[in-house]
């Protein structure tokens, strides 16, 4: 009995979510039939399980409700926005007891019983008055009976029948009315059950990495390699699949939003329209749990403080109804949630004026501020704007819990607004709990997890270079001009800290959710990758160092590192102090904009310069291996690609790697071997041209130090090497040996593009012996594009237009002939 | 409690029993990744597959001093709220069946030891101390761990 009884709750919960979406449409829309039937169905289907299981208060509820909307389905009344509003007050009042229920309440005692009464006789009461005109119920709805409803407002302020055109919410609904959500079939599964399918098949993947581990080993072997490949595939199949098991569709608390809106909107006596879009983006289930508080707090606020009242918006020259929008959207790992309000607006000068107030900033601070800046403050604890504690939003929870919520499931909230236009909240959150992109890095000899979001940047360079000093028992970078708190990994962990690690550590900058760098100092990185995480019992919980645990390929358990709480405890985390900073900066940056910025570098004569940094498409470090100075000019592989190569010392290189930067003007790329690394600088001083050097532009000042900016265009028009052009002529060659060993290599050094006879178009060089051409000419075989004739003897037979196979320079001439050919035909075309 | 099974194992020396329904399993202890700043008691942690198991060495959770119990890496793998531990004994002897309930003995055990045991049960090889699982998993309390730090 109990499990039916639980069936019986779950199930009506799961209907009440279902429906809510629909009775506001219904509201919206009373002659929706549609509508109108799927309430019905749940109204019917409530009754009928309260008889069974004896709950007469709910049965009579339900009856009701099944009676007044059985009459409108035959006709017998029309649902006039006040028979709407009684239906949904009984529907409320079903989903309280359904909560009394559960909670092991008696009902047939418990709650106001009166009030039932009064539900009920509501919703008979309309019976008499529904013989009036459609028209004139509307009027009623302007002493609203029991139930505000905001779709009635709509009809009093705007009565014109077509309005639902040219409003983007009711377009949505029109759009879902002509499509009902198509029930998906389900069945109810418990959650541990789950996770042991899950579990079971991360088992499976590890053993399957153990077996391609020593496969591997073994050696190829055909017969098992197949098989072994059509397993990986299926295996990786099945944990897709398992891993959305836990997926919801984000339309499970949107579905709810509507009736939220609605509730408050007449609450407040606003007219609001939502629009919903995104609902079909999957998120894990309990993080849908974790946004659904944050996301009602917004929306909360929005209807609240952002959207004013229909007189103050018809002042301001809007439409009445303000407009709620709510977009989800995936992008890889993480989803955007955007609420956008068309309302006031935030102002930047009543939240400055309370942030001082309150102590958040100090007015000097203010001034230096920017207004995206302040705008986000409302996020610090202790701000809320609202000047008057409403009972809709301003219950003693602000955006700063929100923001705090959503941080500890690793998102993170921003705010924008125009003034007098509206306001946009973004929400970025991960996708689950419990896979996310990590780092992982060694310290010390024992590796670590960090979440990639987390992770700014990787910086690897010397103690020198970054300006490493110890302050007091803080050790301080210069990372882009900022200086930033750098902690010791190691230090952290209470590890034996290696002597490698202090004077050339390599740095991961971190950028904490409140927009706080700081660097952490591992000995050295190992890669990146998807991480599936596994909770970490409490006892290790404690220590505060730590978020959880993971297994690498190997089956190696990795620990993942709880950023937030490290900076956290070591406080480095915003408190007003880091404003102060932060805003300073901005304003430098900005005027900078305009400035001349170069990669600062010593080269190997030990010459300080500098390149343009819109040249440096990246700095390469290269074994020296990788270097060939046999030809006469250098030259180096990097990425599979051989590129030239100067600035490098005519002695041999002492180091066993070279740094290079590679230079690129958008065709060619070159490298360009150097000492060291600087940094990137603004050039501010004034630039003085040489005219006795030809790859020296100009010579310039960077920190009272004489520093030659090369010259880009002499450089390039040296040393630069276009890249194979990126449309060769193709040639199509004979299938045979000689062709592929002997005669493509030719054709390739001579700059054409070997295509197999399937990918040949009008403008391929068709190269053939003469047989086979006599052959194909034979069977009718008509040739598209040039064709190069082949004969095995050197001496030609009279009149044939073939070519010996080894005359090397007849057949070049005859390939550069039909590529002129080719291209003076495409001219002309 | 007659009929219940009981996996036997050395503890410190101590014969210990520990119920065979909260034993999921025993096996050969691997690598263990020590864990930085956490308890002595807490070893660190392993994988048992996919699982990851956090190694709990008994002997230092009793908050017995000495650290250099013998052990011939063999496991118990428990689970207790939800997570699962590899408890690190100086070896597991047998399971057996116990004779009769737990009872208690006059004098106690000792402070370590009365602190984690249900009580002293009667079994086929002979008496055993009943280890309370969740007793030995929260560690020695604080003031004896804050000493052994010191010490």
């Amino acid at each position: 009995m109990d499990d039916l009884l639980a069936e019986f709750i779950a199930e009506t919960r799961e209907m009440l979510e279902a429906s809510s979406g629909e009775i506001v449409a219904w509201e919206a829309d009373p002659a929706d039939r549609a509508r109108l039937d799927t309430i019905f169905r749940f109204v019917h289907t409530v009754k009928g399980n309260c008889g069974f299981f004896d709950f007469p208060r709910l049965a009579e509820l339900s009856h009701a409700a099944e009676d007044a909307l059985a009459d409108c389905r035959a006709g017998r009344r029309d649902p006039d926005p006040q028979l709407v509003s009684a239906v949904l007050a009984i529907i409320d009042r079903i989903a309280q007891m359904i909560d009394a229920i559960e909670a092991g309440e008696d009902i047939s005692r418990a709650g106001p019983q009166l009030g039932d009464r009064a539900l009920i006789d509501a919703v008979n009461d309309t019976r008499e008055t529904s013989s009036e005109d459609g028209a004139s119920a509307g009027k009623q709805g302007s002493n609203p009976p029991l139930h505000a409803s905001a779709a009635e407002q709509f009809r009093n302020d705007e009565p014109s029948e077509d309005r639902r055109a040219d409003r983007p919410a009711d377009r949505a609904l029109a759009g879902r009315r002509a499509d009902p959500p198509a029930a998906q079939r389900t069945i109810r599964l418990p959650v541990d059950l789950l996770d042991r399918v899950m579990s079971g098949v991360s088992d499976m993947v590890l053993a399957r990495n153990d077996l391609a581990h020593r496969l591997r080993q073994a050696g190829n072997q055909p017969t098992i390699d197949g098989p072994f490949e059509r397993l990986t595939t299926i295996l990786s199949d099945v944990r897709d699949a398992i891993t959305r098991m836990r997926m919801q569709r984000i339309e499970t608390l949107l579905g709810a939003l509507p009736r939220l809106v609605r509730d408050l909107s007449a609450e407040l006596g606003k007219q609001v329209m939502v629009d919903l879009d995104g609902g079909d983006v999957e998120l894990d289930r309990e993080m849908i749990e974790t946004i659904r508080d944050p996301l009602t707090h917004i929306i909360r606020n929005a209807i609240d403080h952002g959207i004013e009242t229909p007189a103050v918006r018809r002042a301001n020259g809007k439409r009445e109804i303000g407009l709620l929008t709510l977009a989800a959207r995936q992008s890889g790992n993480t989803i955007a949630i955007v609420i956008s309000d068309d309302g006031r607006g935030l102002e930047e000068e009543r939240i400055a004026a309370k942030a001082i107030a309150t102590g958040l900033i100090s007015a000097a601070e203010r001034s230096a501020m920017s207004r995206d800046k302040i705008l986000n403050l409302i996020f610090e604890p202790g701000f809320s704007t609202a000047e008057v504690v409403s009972n809709v939003s301003g219950r003693g929870v602000g955006l700063d819990v929100v923001r705090q919520n959503l941080e500890k499931v690793g998102g993170s909230i921003k705010v924008a607004s125009a003034p007098g236009h509206g306001t946009l909240f973004t929400l970025q959150i991960p996708l689950t709990l419990s896979i996310i992109a990590g780092l992982t890095v060694e310290v010390s000899g024992q590796r670590f997890a960090i979440p990639q979001s987390y992770v700014e940047e990787i910086v690897q360079a010397s103690a020198k270079t970054l300006d490493l000093t110890q302050l007091g028992e803080t050790a301080l970078i210069t990372f882009r001009g900022h200086r930033a708190v750098c902690l010791m990994l190691a230090e952290v962990l209470g590890l034996d800290t290696s002597a490698a690690a202090t004077c050339d550590p390599t740095l991961v900058m971190l950028r904490l959710a409140s927009g706080d760098l700081f660097a952490l100092a591992v000995d050295r990185i190992h890669n990146h990758g998807d991480l599936v995480v596994k909770p970490l019992a409490p006892a290790v919980m404690k220590c505060g160092l730590y978020a959880g645990s993971t297994l690498l390929d190997d089956g190696q358990p990795v620990l993942l590192l709880d950023v937030a709480n490290i900076a956290a405890a070591h406080d480095l985390v915003s408190e007003t102090r880091a404003h102060v900073r932060a805003p300073n900066a901005e304003p430098a940056a900005q005027a900078q904009h305009d400035v001349v910025r170069a990669m600062l570098f010593t080269d190997f004569a030990g010459r300080r310069s500098a390149v343009r940094l819109e040249l440096v498409q990246r700095i390469e470090t290269a074994p020296v291996s990788a270097i060939d100075r046999s030809a006469a000019r250098p030259r180096a592989v990097i990425d599979g690609t051989i590129l030239p190569l100067i600035g490098l010392p005519d002695a041999p290189l002492a180091n066993a790697r070279v740094r290079l930067l590679r230079l690129s003007d958008g065709t060619c790329e070159l490298l360009y071997a150097v000492r060291e690394v600087a940094d990137a600088i603004a050039l501010t001083a004034a630039l003085h041209p040489v005219a006795e050097d030809p790859l020296a532009e100009a010579v310039t000042l960077v920190d009272g130090q004489p520093v030659t900016l090369i010259d880009a265009h002499e450089l390039f028009a040296r040393f630069g090497e276009p890249r194979a052009a990126t449309c060769r002529p193709r040639c199509c060659l004979p299938a045979d040996n000689w062709s592929r060993t002997i005669l493509a290599p030719l054709v390739t050094a001579a700059g054409y593009e070997v295509v197999p006879p399937e990918a040949a178009d009008p403008a391929t060089i068709t190269v053939l012996f003469d047989a086979e051409f006599e052959a194909a000419e034979a069977l009718g075989h008509a040739f598209t594009g040039p064709v190069i004739r082949l004969r095995d003897h050197p001496e030609a037979p009279a009149a044939s237009a073939t070519i010996y196979r080894y005359d090397r320079d007849a057949l070049l001439a005859a390939l550069a002939g039909a590529a002129r050919f080719n291209h003076r035909v495409g001219g002309r075309a | 409690m007659t009929d219940t099974l009981l996996v036997i194992a050395q503890i410190a020396g101590r014969r210990c029993a520990l119920s065979a329904l909260d034993v999921k399993s025993v096996i050969e202890l691997g690598a263990v990744t020590p864990i930085p700043r956490t308890p002595g008691y807490i070893a660190g942690i392993t994988a048992l597959r996919s699982q990851a198991l956090t190694v709990i060495d008994c002997r230092l959770a009793l908050g017995l001093t000495r650290h250099d119990w013998p052990t011939d890496d063999r496991a118990a793998v428990v689970a207790d709220g939800g997570y699962a531990y590899a408890l690190l004994v100086d070896g597991i002897e047998d399971i057996t069946t116990a004779v009769g309930e737990p009872g208690q003995v006059p004098g106690g055990f000792g402070p370590e030891w009365s602190r984690v045991a249900t009580g002293m049960i009667e079994t086929m090889i002979g008496p055993a101390l009943l280890i309370d699982l969740p007793a030995l998993l929260a560690g020695p309390d604080t003031v004896r761990h804050e000493t052994d730090a010191a010490a």
